[in-house]
């Protein structure tokens, strides 16, 4: 490597697999993998840079002083939620109040299940603990915080040993000071403790996703802090002295001290790489309209990004916990390459929910699944080849599959092939439906918009999937991991902020300026130590009178001091409403409900090289099954070279991708390694 | 023939489209009701009227979808494309009068293939009182505007001179006006989705999945029913009052399971009554199709061939199915809870381990007023305080997760919103401990609310609900849930409990309601 040469870093912890992707100036990418360590994550982190060291020729400390920077996306807060290993948690609420996080708003999931208990909320009700004190709806004090009352609250916390403190006052969005004070008196008492207020997580009104996302914030807060602070000393040792950059749920990355402060806001981190190199595409001119699809072994997860900007949404669930920050709107269908296949008792045939996952796994595993996945009907239609399957690290069992989708078949009285193809096309659809309805939920119409598929399963049934949503543009990436860690390495410092608006009612462009300018201003100061360029980002949500869901409008093309703001945002509003609901009632005027600043620490842009010219590898063919057995050629992937076009019928696969053309489908691979596919059948009417 | 892929194709196809169209109602429709408490159901039913699939909403709504389009055919046997139909007549087909139902048809080759269809409770539908629960009524005609089987379009657009009638005739004509757009919006929707699908697959493929679909549900029932012991089994549960003097009014359920058929006889159950608790007909057979599908398994398809192994008995003139002119608007609520209590109770001597304690009655209170900081009247439905849902064999009720009726599906809305948008102060606002069941696994907890009216001038009450004489029923020697107990306590020391069926009560400014609400029913001996 030359003088000039130095490196970044993307570290992508997953459930099996550390994933360490180094893109140096000149835009070479070297990969180095390693066992995640899930006592520790840390370690594993450790280990995969040294042996991303080794695969560069450097020892540890040499890589990391010749490294700019590193961003890591981690798993620590979302296995804390679903394992329930988060922090014990003490709650000060607003006396006569206590039950809010418990009370779900009266919600039960499941209409038609009444055999299922309710799972135990974060904070049981022992550890619930009233203040006196009370605001009123525009924020005055109707009852002083009551120093007695919470003194005794926190010495009743400090009896049960907590190790985080949530404070959740009504009405605290619009005025922090009781939070403050109360916070202040934990701080004090409890020394070491994590503790975190409503009023800091999420200044909005509505106390239930306000307090729930204020009580998960506490429960992986120490988790998050502990796992973060010894990474960082373990890097510091190693001798990193740049910046480590965290990534979050909203698509952006945060300092170590951002992420711990908003630790729930890591809840994404993981899958959040994949969403930010879509960003990263668009913004590259690839598309400004794609579609993640990510395909794995027990699920597949969805998201948008519109106008080069990845699709945020107000709230989702994680495990028991309910966290209402921003965050890219991922959709999780049930469904993925270990999904089992099964006859159901109205004797239909399904895919999953259940997964095989991987232990013991699909049938075609040899490890003891029985039961036919959607793994075992790809492997006996041809799609995948049972020898250079993850690079021949496993040799599928194509005998173990079959019986397993014979006995499936039989009392539909189809065969195994048969089966396999109902097994996959049914698949599909259960995609395209999940797709449609999430799409149509964010108010988009499918068509105009690129899929990226990655994650193991994803490249057999996306041209399918893509022709059936009319979908014409499908982009493959070599690797997923690589994708998931080069996303988190060009995405931006991000700050998100919302304010509501005192009451919500019609456009005031004086009152928006000013929520706006404050925000902004907040914004500014949380990267005060960042020496780049700063951009911000406006939008307002909006709504019809007495609806309750909002559509986000961004303003920025809009100038604020203009005497037409309003009409025109108003306008930008109505014809939101009329694309995604088929009518606007532009005789009413739409309602301001929340003012949303994006403030942006831009990040250098990585560069990016061209792939490494190789000889055009050998083509093999092999039987597949599309209507009937045809035998079609099978494209190594590595050997394709740029500008190459394969047309379907044909397989393209690696090591941890294999992606189906089918007949007339059209791909190119490109200068950066990525097959861009043109779907067949998607153009029709 | 079609292959058994393409039909569970067509299945999720299908149920993927009324999830759709439940999301366009639950972004766009105006009303607190429906849009935070989610008070709709979404149904796509064939051409014979059968329920083909159902997004899941309000279980009380959607074994009635049918008998609304029965009722719509008989009417107007021939449809167009682009037509829009409305009801809510409960004796044509309604089941009250605030459940409006748009209807949109499809076709196929020319012919009626499907009806898209959107039922919605409107938060007013004019009537003696605002809010469209009046418990002073002895006759329909004192509960609101009646819409028969309409069509509200001529040559596929919508006729803006009947919209303005029915607008005219409900207190919140802004608001109404924004749910019918929403609602038919939703029904399009519907139906720009079926056409998609009947020209990708054709009529006749979809046909022959609807018939195999039903099948399939059916299929389903009665491979459980079969697993239920065989016998005749009685239970029933009784309603507090009907309001006007007649107390302790009774439903009877004699149910027989004979191999995988299920027959419920209501017909010993009392008269009907002079006040709104009476229901109309297809509420009734709603109601029962309810508790039959909470019995099942909940992955078992809600659609017409499920209930097939369904056989109901009822007399016209008894509180289950009232003559045409009874009053009937309470009945979604009551006495639909208590003809599903009345089923489960029976049951569980078939099958005990299905069986669920019951789950809270409702007791709701609307408050009319002036807020004095915007000036402006309002109107407010309380929805906080819920009871308790039942416990099961599976363990311990859901606490304030409501009733029968909804089941968890209503969404009571945030403190901090409805003290920013109306003159209300919650003191508090907790669960009522110890006031679900006990039981091996006890009944979920209600409500404690105390709530401070805080006006411009004094506000007045309606309520309207059952249950503070009865709890909901524990099942299988577990102990029945903690009753309601609704007081006001004036500013003047006047404190006087408030009965479940009132009008015009006078709240002056000041005054604090306290909300003890009824906890779920155990299950098991505790």
């Amino acid at each position: 490597m030359g003088q000039a040469v130095t490196i970044s870093i993307g570290i992508d912890v997953g459930g099996t697999f550390t994933d360490v992707v180094a893109v140096d100036s000149d835009g070479a990418v070297t990969t180095a993998k390693a066992a995640t360590t899930p006592a520790d994550q840390s370690e594993g982190v450790i280990a995969g840079l040294r042996l991303l060291g080794e695969r560069l020729g450097l020892e540890l400390g040499a890589l990391l002083a010749a490294t700019e920077r590193i961003v890591h996306g981690t798993t620590v807060a979302t296995n804390a939620l679903l394992e329930g290993k988060g922090a014990r948690v003490g709650l000060l609420t607003t006396e006569g109040h206590r039950d809010v996080i418990e009370m779900r708003e009266g919600l039960k999931p499941e209409r038609y299940d009444l055999r299922m208990a309710p799972p135990p909320p974060l904070v049981p009700r022992a550890r619930r603990l009233p203040v006196r004190e009370r605001l009123r709806a525009d924020g005055s004090v109707e009852t002083p915080l009551d120093p007695t009352s919470l003194a005794a609250a926190v010495d009743a916390l400090a009896e049960q040993n907590v190790d985080a403190v949530a404070v959740c006052f009504l009405h605290a969005w619009c005025n922090p000071a009781h939070e403050r004070a109360a916070a202040a008196a934990v701080q004090a008492r409890l020394q070491g403790a994590f503790v975190t207020a409503s009023s800091d997580v999420l200044p909005q009104i509505k106390e239930f996703e306000r307090f729930s996302t204020t009580v998960a914030n506490a429960a992986v807060g120490p988790v998050v802090a502990g796992y973060l602070r010894r990474l960082q000393d373990r890097l510091l040792q190693a001798g990193f002295g740049g910046p480590l950059f965290i990534m979050l749920s909203h698509g952006g990355v945060a300092s170590v001290d951002e992420a711990v402060r908003l630790a729930a806001g890591t809840a994404l981190s993981g899958p959040a790489g994949g969403v930010a190199a879509a960003v990263a595409l668009a913004r590259q001119g690839t598309s400004q309209d794609l579609i993640t699809f990510d395909m794995g072994g027990t699920s597949t997860d969805i998201a948008l990004v519109q106008a080069g900007q990845p699709v945020l949404t107000g709230g989702r669930g994680v495990g028991e916990a309910r966290i209402a920050l921003p965050s890219l709107d991922i959709v999780t269908l049930g469904a993925g390459g270990g999904s089992i296949a099964h006859v159901s008792r109205a004797g239909l045939l399904q895919v999953g929910p259940q997964s095989a996952g991987a232990d013991p796994g699909p049938a075609c595993y040899g490890a003891g699944g029985r039961s036919a996945t959607v793994t075992d009907a790809n492997l006996i239609l041809g799609y995948l080849d049972p020898a250079s399957f993850l690079g021949g690290r496993r040799r599928l069992d194509t005998m173990a599959a079959e019986a397993a989708l014979t006995a499936l078949g039989r009392p539909l009285g189809l065969d195994a092939v048969a089966t396999a193809a109902g097994i996959h096309r049914l698949v599909n659809a259960r995609m395209v439906d999940g797709l449609r309805v999430a799409t149509v939920r964010r108010g988009v119409d499918p068509r105009r918009f690129a899929l990226l598929s990655f994650g193991g399963a994803a490249g057999l049934h996306i041209a399918s999937v893509a022709a059936a949503l009319r979908v014409a543009r499908v982009l493959v990436p070599l690797q997923a991991a690589v994708l998931s860690a080069w996303g988190m390495l060009n995405t931006d410092l991000r700050v998100e902020m919302m304010r509501s608006l005192a009451q919500g009612g019609a456009i005031d462009p004086q009152a928006l300026r000013i929520v706006c300018d404050v925000m902004e201003q907040e914004g500014r100061d949380r990267l005060r130590w960042f020496q780049g360029d700063i951009q911000v980002r406006r939008s307002a949500d909006m709504r019809y009178g007495e609806q309750v869901s909002e559509i986000a409008v961004p303003f920025d093309d809009l100038d604020m001091g203009a005497p037409g703001f309003a009409a025109a945002l108003a306008e930008a509003f109505h014809r939101r409403h009329e694309a995604l609901f088929t009518y606007a009632l532009r005789d009413r005027a739409p309602v301001l409900v929340n003012a949303r600043v994006s403030v942006a620490g831009v990040l250098p842009a990585l560069a990016t090289r061209a792939a490494p010219l190789e000889r055009p590898g050998a083509v093999l063919h092999r039987r597949v099954h599309l209507e009937s057995w045809q035998s079609v050629p099978v494209h190594p992937f590595a050997g394709l070279v740029p500008e190459q076009v394969v047309t379907g019928p044909a397989i393209v696969e690696s090591d941890t991708t294999t992606v189906l053309f089918r007949p007339g489908d059209r791909g190119r691979f490109d200068a950066r390694g990525w097959l861009e596919l043109e779907v067949a059948g998607a153009a029709m009417a | 023939m079609t292959d058994p892929v393409t039909v569970a194709v067509l299945q999720n196809r299908l149920s993927a489209i009324a999830e759709e169209m439940g999301e366009a109602m639950l972004r766009t429709t105006y009303s607190q009701i429906l849009n935070s408490s989610r008070d709709f159901s979404i149904g796509l039913v064939d051409s014979h009227g059968r329920l083909v699939a159902q997004a899941d909403h309000i279980p009380v709504h959607v074994g009635a979808l049918p008998w609304a389009v029965l009722a719509l055919m008989e009417v107007f046997p021939t449809q167009s494309p682009g037509d829009v139909f409305l009801l809510n007549d409960p004796y044509h087909g309604g089941s009250h009068l605030p459940d409006l139902t748009a209807f949109v048809p499809s076709f196929a080759e020319g012919r009626l293939a499907f009806w898209s269809v959107v039922r919605a409770h409107q938060s007013d539908i004019g009537g003696a009182t605002m809010g469209g629960y009046n418990p002073g009524a002895t006759e329909i005609w004192q509960e609101g505007l009646r819409v028969p089987p309409i069509r509200l379009t001529e040559g596929g657009m919508i006729r803006d001179d009947l919209v303005a009638m029915l607008a005219a005739n409900v207190r919140h004509p802004q608001d109404f006006r924004g749910d019918l757009a929403a609602m038919i919006g939703a029904a399009r929707l519907g139906e720009r989705r079926l056409a998609q699908t009947l020209a990708e697959f054709g009529a006749k493929v979809l046909q022959e999945s609807v018939e195999a679909i039903l099948d399939a549900a059916e299929q389903h029932a009665r491979a459980i029913v079969v697993t239920w012991m065989d016998g005749a089994y009685e239970g029933e549960a009784v309603l507090d009052d009907d309001g006007h003097g007649i107390e302790n009014v009774t439903i009877r359920a004699r149910v027989t399971v004979s191999g995988s058929d299920v027959t419920v006889d209501l017909t010993q159950s009392d008269p009907q009554v002079q006040g709104f608790v009476n229901s109309s007909y297809a509420n009734m057979q709603s109601a029962v199709a309810m508790a039959f599908a909470f019995l099942l398994d909940p992955d078992c398809a809600r659609n017409a061939g499920a209930f097939r192994p369904l056989h109901v008995v009822a007399r016209e003139g008894t509180v289950v199915w009232a003559r045409e002119g009874a009053p009937v608007t309470m009945c979604t609520s009551h006495c639909s809870n208590e003809i599903v209590e009345a089923i489960v109770v029976a049951l569980s001597g078939a099958c005990p381990d299905r069986a669920m304690g019951g789950w809270g009655r409702r007791f709701r209170v609307a408050f009319e007023g002036r807020d004095g900081r915007t000036g402006r009247r309002f109107i407010w439905h309380m929805f906080h305080a819920r009871p308790g849902g039942g416990a099961s064999s599976a363990g311990d009720g859901w606490p304030t997760a409501g009733e029968w009726h909804s089941v968890g599906g209503l969404k009571f809305g945030s403190v901090e919103v409805a003290e920013a948008r109306f003159p209300l102060f919650f003191e508090q606002h907790e669960f009522r401990l110890g006031s679900g069941g006990a039981g091996r696994h006890c009944g979920g907890d209600g409500g404690e609310m105390w709530l401070r009216i805080e006006t411009d001038g004094p506000a007045t009450a309606n309520t309207a609900g059952d249950g503070v004489r009865h709890g909901a029923r524990g099942m299988l020697g577990g102990q029945d849930g903690a009753p309601h107990c609704y007081v006001l306590h004036r500013p003047d020391g006047v404190v006087r409990e408030l009965r479940t069926k009132e009008v015009g009560i006078a709240v002056p400014s000041g005054s604090r309601l306290h909300v003890l609400s009824g906890g779920g029913g155990g299950w098991g001996r505790p």
